[in-house]
C-alpha cells in the first residue's frame, strides 16, 4: 500500500506535471474506490490490494516482444521506450501530440471524473511519468497498421498512458498490446478521440505472466460519423479490470465491440462497459464472452445509457458465458438505462458449458474428447479473434489460446 | 374507378399524417386516469400515538394480545431495525421518511368478538362493496373467500367454514396466532428472517395484522383465497404480514389486490410476506397493487416496500409469482423464489405500469440451490409520463444447482419521450452443469402496427389499449380468470382515460 501513502501525501511523487498534480488532489481526499459501490463490490479485495502492493517504477524495463516485427510497413512503438515519431509522408502523417495540446485534452477529460467511476484513470494519470505518456495526432489515409505496446517490469508497478486523436476523415487499424510480467502491476489507460468520418480497427490483447495485475482503461469520444471497432482480449492475469468508456458526443456514429476475457486458476478478470449515447442515431453492437476455468472468476458488468436527445439509437448487446469448472464463477449485468422512446435496445446473457451434443456427436466420429473441446473453444474463441486486427502469419493468438493457455 | 380510388388513398394518407401529428398527444392523454378507488371511508378508529420505540411496540403487542415468543420477535426485529441504513442502492429519489411521524397502529372501532358478518360495521361492508369486493357471502358471485385488511386489522374472512371442512386454514394472523400458535412460531420470519433487510425488519416490529393460510397434506385448495388491503387512514402505515404454509402434495391460488384513498401526503406500507412450499406443492400467489400513486405533480400517493419471498423447500415444490403493479408513487418490490428442493420451480410473471411521477423498482430473485430446479422470468413494463420503471433481477446458480436452468425475459415499452426504462439483471452462476438464458428488449408503441388497426376501422385508444394488452399477454395469461379480466380492465382503465 506504499502507492496509497504516497498518493495521500503527494510530496513524495517527484517532478509533479500539472497532471499528476490535479489527479493527486483528486484522490487525496479518499484514495481508494468505494468497495461497496457497483462497479467495484466484485472485485476481490486481496488481488485489489496486490495490485497495490508494488511500488511505482519508472525505469525502463526491459521488453520481450510477443512475436517478432517481421513486417516492415507495421509502425511499432513501445511506451516508455522509443516514443520519438514524427512521420509525414504523402498520403498520411503521424505526429507526436504537442504537450500543450495533450495538457489540454487530459483536463477536460479529468473535469468530468467521478471519483469512483474513474479511480483507475485518476491512479494513471497521478503516477505516470511524462516519459510514459504517449500522444500520438494522426491524419489521413492508407496508414501502415500500427501496433503499441505497454509492458511491466517484475517487482513494480508501471503506469502508461496513451492518447490518440484522430483526425477528419482518417482510417487506422491499431494493435495494442499489455504485457503483464511475474510479479507485476500495470496500469494503462488509453484516451482516444475520434473526429467526424474517421475511422478505427482497434485491438487490444493483454496477457500476462504469473501473479501480474492490469488495469486497463479505455476512454473513447465519437465525432458524428465516425466508427469504431474494438476487439479486446484478456487472459492470463492474477487480477485484471478493463474498464471501456464510450461516448457518442453528436449521434450518428457506429460502435462494434467483441470481447473476451479467459481465467484460469484463481484468477480474476473483469470487464466494465459504458456505453453513452449523446446524440440521435447511434448504433452499438456489443458482444462480451468470458470463459471461466477452475477456481477462477470472471465478470462483465456492461452499461447502455440512452438519453432522451439519442432517439433512433439502435443497440444491442450480448454476455456469453462458459463456465467450465465446479468451482469456478460467472457473473454478468448487462444494463440498459432508456429515456429516449424511438429506440431499438436489446440485451442478452447467457451461461452455461460446452455443448455436450455437440461433442457427443464429434466423438461418434472418432474425434477425442480433448480434440472436441477444442474445437469448441476455437469456434467460440474465433469470433472475437477474428475481430483483432493482427495477421495470423505474424502471431497466432487462436494457437496461442489453445495450446499455451 | 382508378380516380376514386387514388381520391379515396390520398385522403388516408392525409389522415395518417394528421393521426402522426396528433399521435404523440393522443399516446399521453390515453394514459392519464382518475383514481377511482381515492375515496375515504368516515369510519370510527382506535388509532395509537404517533412514533416508533419499543413501548409503542409492546403497546401493539399488548393489544392484540400476543404470546411472549412473538414481542420477543418484535423487539429482536426493531432493535435490529435500529442499527440498519434505510437502502439507496435503488436509487429511487423520495423525501426522506420521518418514522417518528407515523402511526403505526390504526383500527376500525367494533365490538370486541365479531361471530359473523353481520355485526361488521356496515360502513366497512359499504366500503369493500364499493371496492368491487362482497364480503357478505350471499352475494358471493365467484368461488373466491376474502380476507379484507382496513388499515391495521382484518376485517372478515368469507367462506370459514367451508374451507374449515376441507382441513384449510384461512385467518388473520392475529386470529392464527391466537389458534395455530404453533404453526406461527415455527414458521414465522423462517423465510424473511427480521434482520433481513430495512424494511422487512420494520414489518417485523410492528406488523399489525395480515392473512394466514395453511393447506395441510394432499389438499387441493377448493377455492382461491384472495386478502383484499384497504388503508383508508393518511398518516398511519400498514404494515400487514402474510404467511402461506402448503405441505405435501397441496396446492392453493392466493390473490391479493390494494387501494388507498387519495391523500396529499405519503403513506408507508411495508409489508412481508412468505410462503412455504413442502414436497410436491404449488403455491400461486397473484397481486394486482392499485394504492394511490399520487397526483400528476407527484404529491401524494403510497410508498410501498415490499419484501415478498417463497421458499420451495420441497422436492418438486412449486412457487409462482404473478403481479401487476399500477399504483403507489414509489414501489420496491423483488417477490423472490428460494429454490432449495430438488426439481422445484420457481415464476415470476409481471407486468408494471408507470405514469407521472410514479417510481417503480421491482423484479425478482431467483435463487437455485438444488438441483434440476427451473425457474422462469418474465417482466413487462410499461412507463409513461415522467416515470422510471426499473427491472431489477437477480438469478443465481448455486454450486449444488446441477442441471438447473433459468429463462428471463423483460420487455419495456416507453410511451412519451420523458419516462425512463432500466433494466438491471444480475446472473451470477458457480455451477457449470446449469443454463442461464436472458434476453431483454425495448420498444414503443409501433405507428405501422396503431396505423394497421386504424385503417380496420379500430379507435386510436382502443387500438393503444389492445396492443398494450397484447404486450402483456404473456403475464396475464397467467393470472387467475378473476384477475386476469380485472388487469385487462384497469391496464385499459389507466390507458383509455378522457379519451375513451
Amino acid at each position: 500500500m506504499e502507492i496509497i501513502e504516497q498518493i495521500k501525501t503527494s510530496k513524495s511523487i517527484d517532478n509533479q506535471t500539472e497532471i499528476q498534480k490535479i489527479c493527486l488532489h483528486k484522490l487525496q481526499s479518499s484514495p481508494l474506490p468505494n468497495p461497496k459501490s457497483e462497479l467495484w463490490r466484485l472485485s476481490n479485495k486481496s488481488k485489489f490490494l496486490n495490485f497495490l502492493d508494488y511500488s511505482i517504477n519508472e525505469k525502463d524495463p526491459k521488453f520481450d516482444a510477443p512475436y517478432p516485427n517481421t513486417s516492415k510497413s507495421n509502425i511499432r512503438l513501445i511506451i516508455g521506450e522509443n516514443c520519438q515519431i514524427n512521420l509525414i509522408e504523402k498520403n498520411y502523417s503521424i505526429q507526436h501530440l504537442s504537450e500543450d495540446a495533450l495538457v489540454k485534452y487530459i483536463k477536460e477529460q479529468i473535469s468530468c471524473f467521478d471519483q469512483n467511476e474513474n479511480w483507475s484513470d485518476l491512479l494513471n494519470l497521478s503516477l505516470s511519468c511524462t516519459k510514459n505518456i504517449l500522444g500520438l495526432k494522426i491524419s489521413g489515409s492508407k496508414i501502415p497498421p500500427i501496433e503499441i505496446f505497454s509492458h511491466a517490469s517484475s517487482n513494480a508497478l508501471n503506469a502508461k498512458t496513451l492518447v490518440i486523436f484522430l483526425e477528419k476523415n482518417c482510417d487506422i487499424d491499431l494493435l495494442q498490446v499489455n504485457l503483464g510480467k511475474d510479479n507485476s502491476s500495470l496500469s494503462q489507460s488509453t484516451f482516444f478521440c475520434l473526429e467526424e468520418n474517421s475511422s478505427v480497427n482497434h485491438g487490444v490483447v493483454s496477457y500476462g505472466e504469473n501473479k501480474s495485475n492490469l488495469l486497463n482503461s479505455l476512454n473513447v469520444i465519437q465525432q458524428k460519423n465516425s466508427e469504431y471497432n474494438l476487439g479486446s482480449l484478456h487472459f492470463k492475469f492474477n487480477y485484471a479490470r478493463f474498464e471501456i468508456s464510450i461516448k457518442q458526443s453528436e449521434g450518428n456514429a457506429k460502435t462494434n465491440i467483441k470481447g473476451m476475457q479467459i481465467t484460469k486458476k484463481d484468477e480474476q478478470i473483469s470487464t466494465y462497459t459504458k456505453i453513452d449515447f449523446r446524440g440521435p442515431n447511434g448504433f452499438l453492437d456489443q458482444i462480451n464472452k468470458s470463459l471461466a476455468d477452475d477456481k477462477s472468476h470472471a465478470i462483465f458488468e456492461g452499461s447502455i445509457i440512452v438519453p432522451k436527445i439519442a432517439q433512433k439509437t439502435d443497440a444491442s448487446q450480448l454476455s456469453r458465458n462458459l463456465l467450465l469448472s465446479n468451482l469456478a464463477q460467472i457473473d454478468t449485468k448487462p444494463q440498459l438505462e432508456i429515456i429516449a422512446d424511438d429506440v431499438k435496445c436489446k440485451h442478452g446473457a447467457t451461461i452455461s458449458q460446452l455443448n455436450e451434443e455437440e461433442l457427443f456427436y464429434m466423438r461418434t466420429r472418432g474425434i477425442t474428447l480433448t480434440e472436441a473441446s477444442k474445437l469448441q473453444l476455437s469456434s467460440y474463441f474465433q469470433e472475437i479473434i477474428s475481430f483483432i486486427p493482427v495477421s495470423k502469419d505474424r502471431w497466432d493468438l487462436l494457437d496461442k489460446l489453445l495450446n499455451e493457455n | 374507378m382508378g380516380v376514386s380510388f387514388v381520391k379515396v388513398y390520398k385522403a388516408n394518407c392525409n389522415k395518417l399524417f394528421l393521426d402522426n401529428m396528433v399521435n404523440e398527444n393522443l399516446v399521453k392523454n390515453v394514459v392519464k386516469e382518475p383514481y377511482k378507488y381515492g375515496f375515504v371511508t368516515d369510519i370510527e378508529t382506535e388509532k395509537i400515538a404517533k412514533g416508533l420505540n419499543e413501548d409503542i411496540i409492546r403497546l401493539i403487542s399488548q393489544k392484540k394480545e400476543e404470546p411472549k415468543y412473538l414481542l420477543d420477535f418484535r423487539l429482536k426485529a426493531f432493535r435490529k431495525w435500529q442499527k440498519m441504513n434505510e437502502p439507496d442502492w435503488a436509487g429511487l429519489g423520495y423525501k426522506q421518511i420521518d418514522y417518528q411521524d407515523i402511526i403505526y397502529y390504526s383500527a376500525p372501532k367494533q365490538k370486541e368478538k365479531i361471530s359473523s358478518l353481520d355485526e361488521v360495521d356496515p360502513k366497512l361492508l359499504e366500503t369493500f362493496d364499493k371496492l368491487g369486493i362482497p364480503l357478505t357471502e350471499q352475494k358471493k358471485l365467484t368461488n373466491v373467500a376474502v380476507d379484507a385488511v382496513f388499515d391495521s386489522v382484518s376485517i372478515a374472512t368469507t367462506f370459514r367454514e367451508e374451507l374449515a371442512e376441507h382441513g384449510v386454514i384461512f385467518c388473520s394472523i392475529s386470529e392464527a396466532v391466537k389458534n395455530h400458535s404453533d404453526l406461527i412460531e415455527q414458521y414465522l420470519g423462517t423465510v424473511v428472517p427480521a434482520s433481513d433487510n430495512y424494511f422487512a425488519a420494520l414489518n417485523s416490529a410492528v406488523f399489525s395484522d395480515g392473512s394466514f393460510v395453511y393447506i395441510p397434506k394432499g389438499v387441493t385448495c377448493p377455492m382461491d383465497l384472495s386478502s383484499y388491503f384497504r388503508i383508508n387512514s393518511g398518516d398511519s402505515g400498514q404494515f400487514e404480514r402474510t404467511l402461506i404454509i402448503a405441505e405435501e402434495s397441496s396446492s392453493v391460488s392466493y390473490l391479493e389486490g390494494c387501494t388507498a384513498p387519495m391523500f396529499d401526503t405519503n403513506t408507508l406500507h411495508a409489508a412481508v410476506v412468505e410462503l412455504i412450499a413442502l414436497d410436491d406443492a404449488t403455491i400461486k400467489y397473484s397481486t394486482v397493487q392499485n394504492w394511490y400513486a399520487g397526483d400528476e405533480e407527484g404529491i401524494g400517493g403510497i410508498f410501498n416496500f415490499v419484501t415478498k419471498r417463497g421458499k420451495c423447500l420441497g422436492k418438486r415444490s412449486k412457487i409462482s409469482w404473478s403481479q401487476v403493479e399500477t399504483g403507489s408513487a414509489i414501489t420496491w418490490k423483488y417477490p423472490s423464489c428460494l429454490l432449495l428442493g430438488e426439481e422445484s420451480v420457481g415464476e415470476f410473471y409481471s407486468v408494471a405500469l408507470t405514469n407521472n411521477l410514479q417510481q417503480a423498482d421491482t423484479g425478482t430473485k431467483m435463487i437455485h440451490i438444488g438441483p434440476k430446479t427451473k425457474s422462469t422470468i418474465v417482466s413487462k413494463g410499461i412507463s409513461a409520463g415522467n416515470s422510471i420503471n426499473s427491472y431489477r433481477g437477480l438469478v443465481k446458480m448455486g454450486t449444488k444447482a446441477t442441471g438447473s436452468r433459468n429463462y428471463s425475459q423483460c420487455d419495456s415499452m416507453l410511451i412519451g419521450d420523458q419516462a425512463s426504462a432500466n433494466t438491471f439483471p444480475y446472473i451470477k452462476s458457480q455451477q457449470p452443469n446449469s443454463e442461464i438464458e436472458h434476453e431483454a428488449s425495448t420498444c414503443r408503441i409501433s405507428e405501422d402496427q396503431l396505423f394497421y388497426l386504424q385503417s380496420r376501422g379500430i379507435e386510436f385508444e382502443e387500438a393503444v389499449s389492445m396492443m398494450v394488452s397484447g404486450f402483456c399477454r404473456d403475464v396475464f395469461n397467467q393470472l387467475p380468470m378473476e384477475f386476469a379480466a380485472e388487469a385487462d380492465k384497469l391496464l385499459a382503465l389507466k390507458l383509455e382515460g378522457s379519451v375513451g
